[in-house]
């Protein structure tokens, strides 16, 4: 009676099951690599993301796989969720797959570096999308945007409005993490459109957010409290808007911008909520990342490297301030207007 | 006897030609039994002769191969345990299942608890009904007291009356006295009698063949899936059941009577107690002696070996092995020479699924030979399980890599015996050392702790069966509210003076 | 009586001898239907990344042994990055000379260690539940991490490490030398001496363990001391290869540490387990991710394959084990 034996035979068993199971998925997508194969020698790239939890993230991935698609070269893709170990890991799964190119959105400027090195030994050229590394002897593009310009541009707008308007403002920036130089570069456009203004423009408020949305809304508040004949805010990101909104609405200064007491607003990025703010009049102004230009761009790098043009260090992306005034010619350029649009399609 | 001869009236439950096997092993080859109404049949047989299975496919838990079982004339083929319990079937089983956090009452009705409008629990009812089921079992306790705070054989009559709350037939009790003191046997089967009398069948399954034989209208012998005997039970004695169930005659159940000897003291234990569980307790046993303790349930016995090995801290107290001071946790006693074959194997004594030969080498891994580089190796363990299984009379076709619970209760007991004596005792602790273990199996550990005595070493047997005390003892202590109350000597053993010795003052 | 559980048809995968078949099936499918999959340079990638796991699976496996379980495994991680680059960087320590080479790194196994000791005393000496203790001393850690890089350079990472240590853990040759030797290690003191042996008792039984003269206190807060001691090599290696230290190292690995055990046949419920398996176990899970990024399956798909493998060994450790009631 006791015990029955577990038989070892089904061992047997677990091995047939997990054999089917693995070719069954394997055969899928075997046909695919099959095809690519057969071409005359296409362009094969790796791109591998930090992230995809912002839309901003999402847009870039879309237009790298759509161009891809359009120029006939194969894409291998992977997203590392924050992991820099992971991240490198997949840059090796890469490098051993035999890429001509890898595309990387690194975590951060540092853990970058060994994976630049590990590419550079292999001799496959390295594109760093929209986030730099730090300083670093080892050779790569760096495909970023010119923060400092775009918000300059940005800001400038504004001082316009406020020279319209025969008054003096009084401002309020919500900075960035100051250890990121995407954040430092935009407090510069931003301090520098100031200057431009000559007096027009008086900064009363400068708050730290470091890019987290509970730290922006408690300083603006604060801020807002301390000053509240504040009439012109510049935001470092898109994604504060909404923090912005919740503290004007409770004091009842949320309005558009031909209503009078609207406060002028700016912000960077050019998210989605963003441009559905600028649909409906509350945001005078953003500075757009041209993201879909940034991702040709790094595929265009990529194409011209594997035809012997050593790739540039950096390739600037010039941008544009999108505003009330050219919002109708623009707009399909920027991105979080078009994620807003297929989002809306039925 | 007054009861009707069970021939002649009709069986309550004829069970005819039934087999089981499972994966192709054979376990029940064509099991004939009759249950007449109103008697007591009790089942014995040793472990693994097919008792449970065949319960089991009474309770509903199993099902036939082959073969036909009648109630009351009718077919009888249960779906499952509460379609038999519906057809008047209930079963207690070995292990007590009540959950011990719950009331008395709600374990009673835990499945059908009385309702109000469908919904509701009724507790005013569950109550009252639970107070009758309790007096059928003659239990006086409240129907609100938690089950944790009842004794293992107050649990057991809770058990029954719990089995009983469907209009039970038959009862089948499995081994319902392994948890019980004398007393508590003893208030079990006045109330079997009565429940016999109240016109129930009952199976009574058993390794206390004692027990069986008096309390027992019929007996019938299971062997390697048959029935080797049955009749009523005045025709059968404790050796004939005993052949019947072993196929052979079993030489002499216990070991020729030793001879009395001046010996020199081994093990002291001075003024040893712990709160109010052990009072102050003064022993000795001799090189080469074997001293019984003998106590009822409850009596201290258990606590008293756990001091003594170190398992709990005395607050007063030394223990002596040899005339040097043990102290301190047990790895350092059995450094000495002290060993502990506990009470209850499956929870203190061995690790189930580990490997026989892990289990045999556990309590030696110090002092087992190394490699160069201080591997310990596997085919070193092997090597020395390999020789104590033999020594403690373990098959030598026993798959040492097993798990250890495939074992028959009687093997796993040798397995705890061969863990202690690998690792070369001096003084041997035996607390309950045949509980649950079937005859052949007891008769050979008998064997094993009188060569052992003879061969030098001291043993503290702890038992609450006298019968096995006097049977290898060469002096018996009695122990009664954790405190000694009674020495007796071989010559001058006693069945009456010791009970009397043992049982609560207000009884004595 | 027969157990219902022994007669059900599962495979028998989570015993540590059915790996072994699991990753040469793996392995053959990959190679005939995933490009690029068997390639010297591939496979090569493959082992590289699955060092840091196997350190941590290896520490793992003891405690998981016996009868425990150690959340904190990757937090540690972290923390002893953070204090080898607390010690090593120059962006902390401009000089940096006055310390011998080899103090980065034994601060660090020394973080872990204690790490594993706070654990170890805790559910070894004071009998609290292991999954408490772990995950509190892992959000401690994980948050001290964090803490200590802020007050230090008040950034989120430490760059500019020493070349020699970059080199120990960056190196695929000395990085593999550690991971290997110590896996080694672990799998020679678990399975071949008087200390694994007790490990198993405690985790199959802790009271028979006691009875049998086992120190069971010892033995179990030994395991923790182990597990953060292979969990600060771990970080070594993550540390050295990022060129790197930073507190979110191997955040993401502990779903990956807890599954490559249990595939590799280590019960979750104690007593079983090689780390020999658990090192298949590693191997598994590295080429099946790897095998899914060439097939450029998507990142959540990959989490729910590996979650719904991990979970049938779970199952599978259930379903074979018909002794404890």
């Amino acid at each position: 009676m006791s015990w029955s034996k577990v038989r070892p035979a089904r061992g047997g068993v677990w091995f047939a099951m997990v054999a089917a199971g693995l070719a069954a998925l394997g055969c899928v997508s075997g046909e695919r690599g099959e095809r690519s194969g057969s071409a005359a020698q296409p362009l094969k790239i790796g791109v591998a993301f930090e992230t995809l939890q912002t839309e901003f993230w999402v847009a870039a991935l879309d237009t790298l796989r759509q161009e891809s698609t359009k120029r006939g070269i194969t894409m291998l893709q992977a997203v590392a969720d924050g992991d820099p170990s992971k991240q490198f890991e997949q840059v090796r799964t890469f490098l051993g797959r035999g890429v001509d190119g890898i595309i990387l959105v690194p975590k951060d400027g540092k853990t970058v570096i060994p994976m630049i090195r590990a590419a550079n030994a292999a001799k496959v050229p390295v594109v760093l999308l929209n986030r730099p590394a730090d300083r670093t002897d080892a050779p790569h593009t760096t495909i970023a945007p010119d923060n400092a310009a775009i918000t300059r541009q940005t800001v400038a707008y504004l001082a316009e409005r406020v020279k319209q308007s025969g008054r003096k403002a009084k401002a309020a920036i919500l900075l960035g993490d100051l250890s990121d130089i995407n954040a430092i570069g935009r407090r510069d456009g931003f301090e520098a459109a100031v200057r431009d203004a000559g007096g027009a423009i008086d900064v009363v408020a400068r708050v730290p957010t470091e890019w987290n949305q509970e730290r922006a809304l408690a300083g603006f508040q604060s801020a807002m409290q301390a000053h509240p004949d504040i009439d012109l805010v510049f935001t470092s990101s898109d994604f504060m808007l909404p923090s912005i909104k919740s503290v004007l609405s409770a004091m009842g200064r949320w309005k558009k911008v031909d209503e009078a007491g609207h406060v002028l607003l700016a912000g960077f990025d050019g998210d989605p909520t963003a441009y559905t703010m600028m649909v409906d009049g509350y945001l005078d102004a953003t500075g757009v990342q041209d993201v879909f230009w940034e991702a040709r761009q790094a595929i265009t790098v990529l194409e011209q490297a594997k035809r012997g043009t050593s790739a540039p260090a950096r390739v600037d992306d010039p941008g544009f301030a999108i505003t009330q005034q050219n919002m109708p010619m623009f707009a399909d350029r920027m991105w979080g207007a078009v994620m807003a649009r297929q989002s809306h399609r039925p | 006897m007054t009861a009707q001869s069970p021939a002649v009236a009709a069986p309550r439950v004829r069970v005819e030609a039934v087999h089981k096997g499972f994966a192709g092993v054979p376990v029940l080859r064509g099991v004939s039994l009759t249950l007449a109404p109103a008697s007591v049949l009790g089942l014995v047989g040793e472990n693994g002769a097919g008792k449970s299975t065949m319960m089991n496919i009474l309770g509903g838990h199993l099902r036939p191969d082959a073969g036909s079982i009648h109630v009351d004339g009718a077919v009888y083929r249960p779906r499952g345990a509460s379609d038999a319990r519906k057809a008047g079937m209930a079963f207690v089983h070995q292990e007590l299942t009540l959950f011990a956090n719950l009331t008395i009452a709600e374990n009673l009705h835990l499945v059908r608890f009385p309702r109000r409008l469908g919904v509701w629990i009724d507790r005013t009812a569950s109550r009252r009904l639970a107070s009758e089921q309790l007096s059928r079992v003659g239990l006086r306790r409240g129907p609100d007291t938690p089950v944790e705070q009842l004794t293992s054989g107050e649990r057991q009559l809770v058990e029954i009356a719990r089995a009983l709350t469907h209009d039970a037939r038959v009862l089948i009790l499995d081994e319902p006295t392994t948890s019980l003191g004398a007393l508590e046997r003893q208030r079990l089967h006045d109330l079997i009698r009565e429940l016999r009398h109240d016109g129930l069948s009952i199976v009574y399954i058993s390794h206390e063949l004692g027990d069986v034989l008096r309390e027992c209208d019929r007996i019938a012998v299971l062997r390697d899936g048959t029935v080797v005997a049955e009749g009523d039970a005045g025709g059968f004695s404790v050796r004939g059941l005993v052949r019947h169930m072993v196929g052979r005659e079993v030489g002499q159940f216990y070991p020729a009577p030793r001879q009395a000897a001046v010996r020199e003291p081994l093990l002291r234990v001075r003024g040893l107690c712990r709160g109010t569980r052990v009072g102050p307790t003064t022993l000795t046993v001799g090189v080469g002696e074997i001293v019984g303790v003998f106590g009822l349930m409850g009596a201290g016995r258990s606590e008293l070996a756990r001091l003594i090995f170190g398992l709990d801290k005395p607050s007063a107290g030394v223990v002596l092995l040899d005339g040097r001071a043990l102290v301190g946790a047990p790895p350092g006693r059995i450094a000495s020479g002290l060993a502990f074959v506990t009470e209850d194997r499956r929870l203190d004594g061995l690790c189930l699924e580990a490997p026989i030969a892990e289990n045999l080498a556990l309590a030696s891994l110090r002092r087992l030979p190394r490699s160069l580089v201080g591997v310990l190796t596997g085919a070193t363990i092997k090597r020395a399980a390999r020789r104590i299984g033999s020594a403690v009379g373990l098959a030598e076709h026993v798959d040492l890599a097993a798990p250890v619970g495939r074992l028959s209760g009687g093997n796993q007991q040798k397995v705890v015996l061969g863990k202690w004596l690998l690792t070369r005792p001096r003084m041997l602790l035996l607390d309950e050392p045949t509980r649950g273990i079937d005859v052949g199996a007891r008769a050979e550990i008998y064997q094993l702790l009188h060569r052992l005595a003879d061969a030098g070493t001291g043993l503290l047997v702890l038992s609450s069966d006298l019968d096995e005390l006097m049977g290898i003892s060469d002096r018996i202590l009695v122990m009664r509210h954790g405190e000694l109350n009674g020495e007796f000597p071989s010559t001058a053993f006693d069945r009456e003076q010791m009970l009397r010795a043992a049982l609560p003052a207000s009884v004595a | 009586m027969t157990s219902v559980a022994s007669a059900l048809p599962w495979p028998r995968v989570g015993a540590g001898g059915s790996v072994a078949p699991l990753c040469v099936a793996a392995f053959a499918a990959f190679a005939l239907t995933v490009p690029g999959f068997a390639t010297g340079t591939n496979i090569e990638a493959v082992l590289i990344a699955a060092l840091p796991l196997l350190l941590l699976v290896s520490g793992q496996t003891f405690v998981l042994v016996s009868g425990g379980i150690d959340l904190s495994a990757t937090a540690v991680v972290g923390l002893a990055s953070v204090a080898g680059g607390l010690v090593m960087s120059h962006d902390v320590q401009p000089g940096a000379g006055g310390l011998p080479p080899a103090a980065g790194p034994v601060l660090m196994v020394l973080t872990g260690a204690l790490a594993g000791a706070v654990n170890g005393v805790c559910i070894g000496a004071l009998r609290m539940p292991a999954f408490m203790v772990t995950l509190t001393v892992g959000m401690f850690s994980g948050g001290l991490a964090v803490l200590l890089v802020r007050l230090a350079a008040d950034t989120e990472t430490l760059f500019n490490l020493p070349r020699a240590f970059v080199a120990l853990g960056g190196t695929p040759l000395a990085a593999g030398l550690i991971a290997g030797v110590s896996a080694l290690a672990a799998e020679v003191l678990l399975g071949g001496t008087a200390f694994g042996r007790m490990l198993r008792a405690v985790g199959y039984n802790a009271r028979a363990a006691r009875t049998s003269g086992v120190p069971v206190v010892a033995v179990t807060a030994a395991a923790y001391v182990l597990s953060g001691t292979f969990a600060a090599l771990a970080a070594v290696l993550l540390t050295g290869s990022l060129e790197t230290a930073s507190p979110a190292h191997g955040r993401t690995l502990l779903l990956d540490v807890i599954g490559a055990t249990v595939i590799g046949g280590t019960s979750l419920s104690g007593g079983r387990g090689q780390v020999w398996g658990a090192a298949l176990g590693v191997l598994f899970l590295g080429m099946l991710s790897n095998a899914l990024t060439l097939l450029n399956v998507s990142d959540f798909a990959v989490t729910i394959v590996k979650g719904g493998l991990i979970l049938v060994a779970a199952i599978v450790d259930r379903a074979i084990r018909p002794l404890r009631a």
